[in-house]
Order: C-alpha cells, then structure tokens, then sequence
C-alpha cells in the first residue's frame, strides 16, 4: 500500500544522505592529505551528486547517489621547504577542502537525514490513527 | 457453499469487504461504490491469506535482523522492514478483532 510506499521512499533518502556524509567524512579526514613527493597532485575534494529515478517496484520516485564528482577548484598553496612533496621554490599544494564549508555541507546532510525520518515516524502516525479508528 | 444470510457468512461479507476497500484504497481510480461479492470466500481463506502476507513480511524482517546481528545488512534497510512488519501485523490484527467482535454482536442478537 501507499504507507510501504512512503517507507521505502524515504529509506532511499536516508541512504542518500548517508553516502553524503560518507563523502564529507572523506573530504574532512583528508584536508591536509598534500602529496607524497615533488609533482604529486594533493587530496582532491569530491562532491555528491544526487539524482530521481522511478523505481516500479517501490512505486514512486526515489533518490540515489550519482556521480561523485571532483571540485576542480585550484588547490592552495603554503612555504613550508622542509615538506616530502615540496617544489623547488618549497611551496607544497593542500587539498582545495575548505573545513568550514564541509562543515555546513555536514549540518545540512544532517537536517535531510532528520526530515527523512519524520518522513517515516508520521507515516507511521497516520497508520497506527487511522486504524484507532476501528480501535475506539 | 449455501450463500445464505447466516450470521457467520455476514461477518465473512463483512471481512471480505474490508479487504477489498484497502486493496482499492491503494489504486484511488477504481470505484469504491461497486458492491461486494455476498459472501466472498471462506473466511478461513482469507484469514490464512492475510496471514501469509504477513508471514512473508515477518520473514524478511527475521533475516534482516539476522544479518544486522552477523554485520551484514545495514540500520536503515532493517528498520524499514521491521516497520512494514509491524505495520501490517498492527491492521491485520485490528481488522481480525474487528470482524469477530461483529460476528459475536450478530450471535448475540435474540432470536
């Protein structure tokens, strides 16, 4: 029935937005991840892509994680000469991961997950109400 | 099967109609006013049916707890299924009291 439908449906987007804090983890713990030697290129930061695709057999739209794409933004640079991956003129290149910006990337993926499950809480609602009605 | 107007193939009438109006709840287009089948089926039957959908969808929740416990399956997918689980054991359950406690007001009735 439609309530299964709704459950599944929002397990999808439960799932979606774990991957994406899989991706933001990823992004995080690899922030000062520079190279190992002279000419390797740094961490680069991936960003989750989402798309809608009709599932028959839930029987709606649901949500899956897409293609994980590179920001290919430049990534910084800082003088530290004694560094394994220094260059010549001893800059060394960081990952172009931006703490703060994953950070509000993290509370947002956490607000969808948390609309996801009020998603499954009041589909629950609406069942166990409406058969009260036969209860009472 | 006499299709007669005992009390017991009321309440199997009544059951029956109950579970046409949520096969039909679930595609709106179709008409909700057309009449029932008098009768519809042993009330057995459609017990036992009912009950196995239920029991199918207790299996699969038995085997995702089973995998959450060794490490395999994952929360979401687990508590998905518990929920359809519970869910669907908690109307057959209402349902079932319903109907028998029609069938004992109708045996109640003096004769």
């Amino acid at each position: 029935m439609d309530f299964n439908s709704s459950l599944r449906i929002a397990a999808t987007g439960l799932h979606a937005q774990t991957a994406r804090m899989r991706v933001i983890a990823e992004n995080i713990a690899n922030a000062d991840s520079a190279g190992k030697a002279p000419g390797d290129e740094p961490y680069r930061r991936r960003i989750p892509t989402f798309q809608a695709n009709y599932d028959a057999e839930v029987g709606g739209r649901v949500v899956e994680i897409g293609r994980l794409a590179y920001d290919m933004s430049d990534f910084s640079s800082r003088y530290e000469p004694g560094h394994p991956a220094a260059d010549e003129s001893g800059f060394v290149q960081y990952p172009n991961v931006n703490t703060l910006v994953e950070t509000v990337d993290m509370r947002q993926a956490q607000r969808s997950y948390e609309a996801n499950l009020n998603v499954v809480t009041v589909t629950r609602q609406m069942l166990g109400r409406t058969l009260d009605i036969l209860r009472g | 099967m006499a299709v007669s107007n005992t009390p017991f193939n009321a309440a199997t009438a009544a059951y029956s109609n109950a579970s046409r109006l949520i096969n039909q709840a679930a595609k709106p287009t179709a008409d909700l006013t057309a009449t029932a089948p008098a009768a519809g089926g042993n009330f057995a039957d459609i017990l036992a049916q009912n009950v196995q959908g239920v029991v199918d969808q207790g299996k699969v929740s038995d085997q995702m707890a089973l995998d959450m416990v060794s490490g395999k399956a994952n929360v979401v997918d687990m508590v998905t299924a518990l929920s359809e689980t519970e869910m669907a054991i908690e109307s057959m359950v209402t349902l079932r009291d319903k109907v028998i406690s029609a069938y004992e007001e109708i045996m109640r009735m003096p004769i």
